[in-house]
């Protein structure tokens, strides 16, 4: 047993007892605690009223004090009430028994579900413990425990606390106490005994009721009316009529199966044991008097079906599996792999896509090929034998981790473009949706958002969740390395062969959303570009004789080369940002007016900076007109110019992007560099301006860019008439300012011939560098934003089938916490764990909900309005510690409890089950039923509360409350008593 | 390092061209007014450290261009940023009227809703006053701003806006702290409370 295990338990040992300053330090120390917590003086209050005990919350204060080098904690637990404390002042009256004496009569908390032992035992609202501060400490010896118990006794009479004071003796986990409470002229004394083997006359409420008269030695006869409540509790943790496990989900029938690769998209759910482990039925008889009732050792009346109030509560299973949160807990595990794609796969798969990585030139090539782009017809087979072929260079055939079928299943499902056979990559773009989407803006498909995943119909929400399943189902990480190093093929694969990838939002990447997700959405920005471009190149070749040798491309890239030299040091920065030298933007494929353009670059190319000279040159790259604007000197209309698109960004390039800005500090000089640094946009305006309005100048440029730096204002002139006269702001004049200074370097130049600002090429290699060197932890950390916010949506649609409040909460809560924690660019291990265990909570409360339902047969009750009691019933079991049930054993409720014990109770005599036990069972047919099995077993626990008043020590004394509590079980047996006296006389 | 320094908070200056932005931010940092100052290209960068009640806070100020092509740049920079400063010129409507446009970018580009926003109305020293001050503080009020008039030539509130939005800012919660100091929302485990002492079925063990 515990004690025996306990050899190391120190035990209370003081080497003098007559050294009275040790004792006497301690006992003042005991006052002085009291004191500080301003236990002092008259404890009252009112009765208490039914169910507080429950609903009011306890609160408990801690102190340390010792005994010589023995430490003991002393604390103080006590009922927060927050309505009495006004009325507290008028009830003083002289002599009232302290608070402490008058809850042991008081019946209105009686068994509260849940409390510290001593509450249960004695009914007290308010008392201290001291106890030793170790757990293994104990007090041990008779001679010690009176010794406690006398300094407690002194501390109570010297400070007049009226609050129960306790000491707990023993080994700790016997919770045996011994204490004292103290009123003007009374006391209270409360002894314990706690037995392995009981007597035959402890079990039955007569001989309890032998030893409580003996106990208070009464004096007198005929004896006042002793009140007696009895609660018999019966436990059941036989359900025959439920089956449990729920079987995962046979993965091998979702990937065969006609829903085909859907099925990867969603999670399972549930748990996978009977998350109720017990239940426990509470039989109480609340008041009782002597004689009303036989309960002694050949007979019963205390019948449960009979007992006026039942009450139940159920025991939940510890850490009961379940699917879900199982499949979050593995994912996130792989957080901490340390192993790469390559190791875990053999030997580099990748190595001969690193050979192409670093080669961008040999990219390049490709992409200035003027040969018509081939077009390859996407399918998954294809898709599936690249991979292949690059798996079997490196290992033997059959040893990929993935089977085809499964890698088939999956690759559909992300790319469903890809079993189109148009193959039309425009067409991809346009995410394929799920008839069970919530709608776009809707609360739960904007939770990406808060979550920093991705929209749940996006390709990387959809890859979590294939992650995710393999992770579980197939292989764990090797399995995990495969797909990731199939999808990573595939990425290349579309941007060599510019295929859209699908599932994807248009544009520049979406700052909301998981890096990973940018990181796509920037591939596609580049695959656009590339693909405009070739497309205008394709339409170039074919226009264009073969004998045109001269391409304007080439020309201007060699313009372009001339200028650079001539601009010298400062010419150097003003392309910092677009430092490919080669790429041009050349994104129209508008071959009207590409036709003349050699010719014409090659003059603007002599022609230098003459601005007379290039105002008769063909305007070229308008996108539109500019409202009623006229160029100030030739008066032409003022174009606005097509110009190159800003670079999209992912946040880590934005990151190094503002680090680089913010490091050149805040003197002069850095400012004027970082102005620098970011006026290419700013000069290849410029250039797209000038190209588009010959003869303009830095006015007609800024009346478009920045209208606010012309000012306009209206003057007479000498002939009376108002005209307006306009000039550059202050600022703009201010002589070599960069505008004025960009505004000279630029040529006319329009966008498409301009030097890329966007390298589509080198960003297109870099995001698929970064790709292929995640490992598959790096991988998972990317992706649990999108698996944690899957789980999420997942408990909110199991929630919403039970509809459960506290789960609502719960996963508000969730929610606010994920924003908060997955924001941050590397969220702490901790946070995440506790949004794990809270969804696994809540998947376990929604288990346990279900459980309860189908025990209590809620689906099979056909009548509404006991469907609804039912129902609320369950949802009471809960959340709440206990629940009674209406009716008792004859409500609806209660005659399903029976009809589960009876049946609990035939199998375990192996009896057939009684399927449709009738509702009201007359007892002529209950005795007969039950004529060799009871319906109920033998209780797990019989508890007896006996109260009396009664004068003690002498019949003339004051009459003063006694109490006896008894529990019995079927491992020991407790007697707590409470006996108090008159100390007047003595 | 200063080792007494709280905190590195990013702010953000935003609004139309011309409105004295790069101004009102140079007034702040050097206590000067440069009549000389060149428009901003792109973005420009400034640090200063104040102390507000107490507490000293380094800011890294991003003073932004404001021009339309510019601002496909500026995005980026409101990333993470826990305060910004919105502001127009009293002496021009239009500036005024297109604050909805920078608002809905701000609320689009933002990482955090809880961002501190400061509405400054700029040049009040100027004689030919367009926006009277309480459309600024009706405006202000509508979008749960902090709201003040100043002049970035005669300093006028100018200190005062900044030191507002600071003092703001660490009064919210969970805004200012680093991810350490951040301890995050307990949440409220349905279990929890139900075990105090031997609570539950303890007696009957
Ligand atoms: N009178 C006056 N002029 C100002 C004030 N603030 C800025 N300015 C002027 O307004 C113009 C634009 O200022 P600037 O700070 O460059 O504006 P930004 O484009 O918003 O950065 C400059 O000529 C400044 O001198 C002010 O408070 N009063
Ligand atoms: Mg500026």
């Amino acid at each position: 047993m515990a004690a025996d295990s306990e050899p190391e338990s120190e035990v209370f040992e003081i080497t003098d007892f007559t050294t009275a300053s040790e004792w006497e330090r301690f006992i003042s120390r005991v006052e002085e605690v009291l004191n500080d917590w301003k236990l002092i003086g008259v404890s009252s209050g009112k009765p208490l009223e039914k169910g507080v005990y429950t609903t009011e919350t306890w609160e408990e204060k801690s102190d340390e004090i010792s005994f010589a080098d023995f430490r003991f904690s002393v604390t103080h637990h006590y009922l927060v009430q927050e309505s009495n404390e006004k009325d507290s002042k008028e009830e003083l009256v002289e002599d009232a028994l302290p608070v402490a004496m008058q809850d042991l009569l008081c019946m209105n908390n009686d068994f509260p579900p849940r409390a510290h032992c001593l509450v249960r035992w004695y009914g007290l609202r308010e008392f201290v413990v001291i106890a030793p501060a170790a757990n293994n400490d104990a007090v041990l010896s008779e001679s010690k425990c009176n010794l406690l118990l006398s300094s407690v006794s002194i501390a109570l009479g010297n400070t007049g606390c009226q609050v129960p004071l306790f000491v707990q003796i023993h080994h700790k986990w016997r919770r045996m106490y011994v204490g004292e409470c103290q009123g003007p002229g009374v006391r209270t004394d409360f002894e314990m005994v706690h037995l392995r083997k009981v007597a035959s006359q402890y079990t039955h409420v007569s001989g309890l009721l032998d030893i409580f008269k003996s106990k208070i030695g009464f004096p007198l006869t005929p004896l006042p009316p002793i009140n007696i409540s009895i609660r018999l509790t019966y436990v059941l943790q036989d359900w025959q009529q439920y089956f449990w496990p729920q079987q995962p989900p046979d993965i091998d029938a979702l990937v065969g199966g006609e829903v085909g690769g859907l099925e990867f998209g969603k999670l399972p759910f549930g748990a996978c044991e009977d998350p109720i482990s017990e239940l426990q039925l509470a039989t109480t008889w609340p008041h009782l008097t002597e004689g009303i009732i036989v309960d002694n050792d050949v007979y019963s009346d205390l019948d449960p079906m009979q007992a006026p109030q039942w009450s139940v509560r159920v025991r939940k299973a510890d850490n009961p599996q379940c699917l879900l949160s199982d499949f979050v807990t593995e994912f996130f595990k792989l957080c901490r792999r340390k192993e790469s794609t390559d190791e875990i796969l053999g030997k580099s798969a990748f190595e001969e896509e690193g050979k192409e990585v670093a080669d961008i030139s040999h990219a390049l090539s490709k992409l200035t090929e003027p040969a018509p782009v081939p077009i390859h017809k996407l399918s998954v087979t294809n898709m599936v034998h690249t991979a292949k072929k690059k798996i079997r260079k490196h290992r033997g055939v059959d040893e990929s981790p993935l089977k085809n079928e499964v890698l088939n299943t999956i690759l559909l499902y992300l790319f469903p473009d890809a079993a189109d056979k148009s193959a039309d990559g425009s067409e991809a773009r346009t995410s394929t949706s799920t008839g069970s989407l919530p709608p776009p803006d809707s609360e739960d498909y904007n939770l990406y958002i808060q979550f920093k995943s991705a929209p749940l119909d996006s390709l990387t929400y959809k890859l979590a969740l294939c992650l995710c399943m393999i992770n579980f189902y197939h292989g764990g990480v090797k399995g995990v390395a495969h797909l990731w190093q199939e999808f990573v093929l595939e990425m290349r694969y579309r941007w060599e062969n510019n295929f859209f990838i699908p599932g994807l939002a248009n544009g520049a990447p979406d700052l909301r959303c998981c890096l990973l997700h940018q990181k796509l959405q920037m591939l596609n920005c580049c695959i656009e570009r590339k693909k405009a471009r070739d497309e205008g190149k394709k339409s170039n070749s074919f226009d264009r004789s073969s004998s045109d040798t001269g391409t304007p491309d080439l020309l201007g890239r060699d313009y372009h080369k001339e200028s650079d030299k001539e601009k010298g040091e400062v010419g150097k920065s003003w392309e910092s940002w677009s430092d490919s030298e080669e790429e041009f933007f050349e994104c129209l494929s508008d071959t009207e007016e590409l036709k003349g353009n050699g010719q014409e670059n090659v003059k603007k190319g002599v022609a230098k900076e003459g601005s007379k000279e290039t105002s008769a040159l063909k305007p070229e790259g308008r996108l539109h007109q500019h409202g009623n604007l006229t160029l100030l000197h030739p008066g032409e209309p003022l174009y606005i110019p097509i110009t190159q698109e800003p670079a999209p960004m992912t946040e880590d390039l934005l990151e190094e992007q503002s680090e680089v800005l913010a490091k050149l500090g805040t003197s002069a000089e850095g400012a004027h560099l970082r102005a620098r640094m970011q006026s290419a946009c700013l000069l290849s305006d410029m250039e797209s301006f000038k190209a588009a309005n010959p003869g303009c100048c830095l006015e007609d440029f800024v009346r478009w860019y920045s209208p606010r730096d012309y000012i306009e204002e209206e003057t007479v002139d000498e002939k009376g008439n108002v005209v307006i006269q306009g000039e550059l702001s202050a600022r703009m004049k201010i002589p070599s300012n960069m505008w004025v200074e960009a505004w000279e370097t630029a040529k006319a130049i329009p966008a498409r011939r301009q030097r890329r600002l966007f390298d589509d090429t080198r960003e297109a290699e870099k995001v698929l560098h970064y790709l292929a060197v995640q490992k598959p932890a790096d991988l998972a950390r990317h992706l649990l934003s999108c698996v944690l916010h899957a789980a999420v949506l997942k408990v909110k649609e199991e929630e919403s089938l039970e509809d459960i409040t506290s789960v609502k909460k719960i996963i508000k809560q969730i929610i606010i916490h994920a924003s908060k924690g997955l924001r941050f660019p590397n969220p702490e291990d901790k946070k995440l764990e506790e949004i794990i265990a809270h969804i696994l909570s809540v998947e376990a409360t929604i288990a346990q909900a279900r459980s309860l339902k189908a025990k209590f047969g809620i689906d099979k009750c056909d009548q509404e309005e006991e469907r609804k009691d039912l129902e609320n019933f369950v949802t009471s079991l809960l959340e709440q510690p206990e629940v009674s049930v209406i009716g008792a054993g004859r409500g609806p409720a209660g005659t399903i409890i029976h009809r589960l014990f009876v049946n609990a109770q035939k199998v375990a005599m192996m009896l057939p089950l009684d399927e449709e036990l009738k509702r009201s069972d007359s007892s002529d047919e209950k005795r007969l039923n039950s004529g060799s099995v009871a319906d109920f077993p033998s209780p797990a626990g019989h508890e007896v509360i006996l109260r009396t008043i009664i004068p003690r020590p002498a019949p003339y004394s004051k009459p003063l409350p006694q109490r006896m509590y008894s529990v019995l079980t079927k491992e020991d047996f407790r007697l707590a008593g409470a006996f108090s006296l008159d100390t007047t006389f003595f | 390092m200063d080792e007494d320094i709280l905190t590195t908070l990013k702010i953000l200056i935003i609004g139309e061209s011309g409105v004295g932005k790069s101004s009102l931010l140079l007034r702040f940092t050097d206590d000067t007014f440069d009549p000389e100052l060149a428009a901003t290209i792109g973005v420009d960068f400034k640090v200063k450290t104040i102390s507000v009640d107490g507490n000293k806070a380094k800011l890294a100020i991003w003073d932004t261009a404001g021009q339309e092509r510019f601002r496909t740049l500026t995005p980026s920079y409101y990333r993470g940023a826990q305060g910004v400063i919105l502001v127009y010129d009293v002496t021009r409507r239009d500036t005024f009227a297109k604050l909805d446009n920078w608002l809905t970018e701000l609320e689009t580009y933002c990482t955090r809703n809880d961002i501190v926003k400061m509405l400054v109305g700029n040049k009040i020293d100027k004689e030919n006053r367009e926006v009277d001050r309480n459309e600024g503080l009706k405006f202000a009020r509508k979008h749960s701003m902090l709201f003040i008039e100043a002049s970035a030539k005669t300093c006028d509130g100018v200190q005062c806006a900044f030191e507002e939005l600071v003092e703001k800012i660490i009064q919210t919660p969970g805004l200012w702290e680093s991810e350490s100091q951040n301890r995050g929302v307990k949440l409220s485990n349905h279990e929890e409370g139900y075990r105090g002492g031997c609570g539950g079925y303890c007696s009957m063990l």
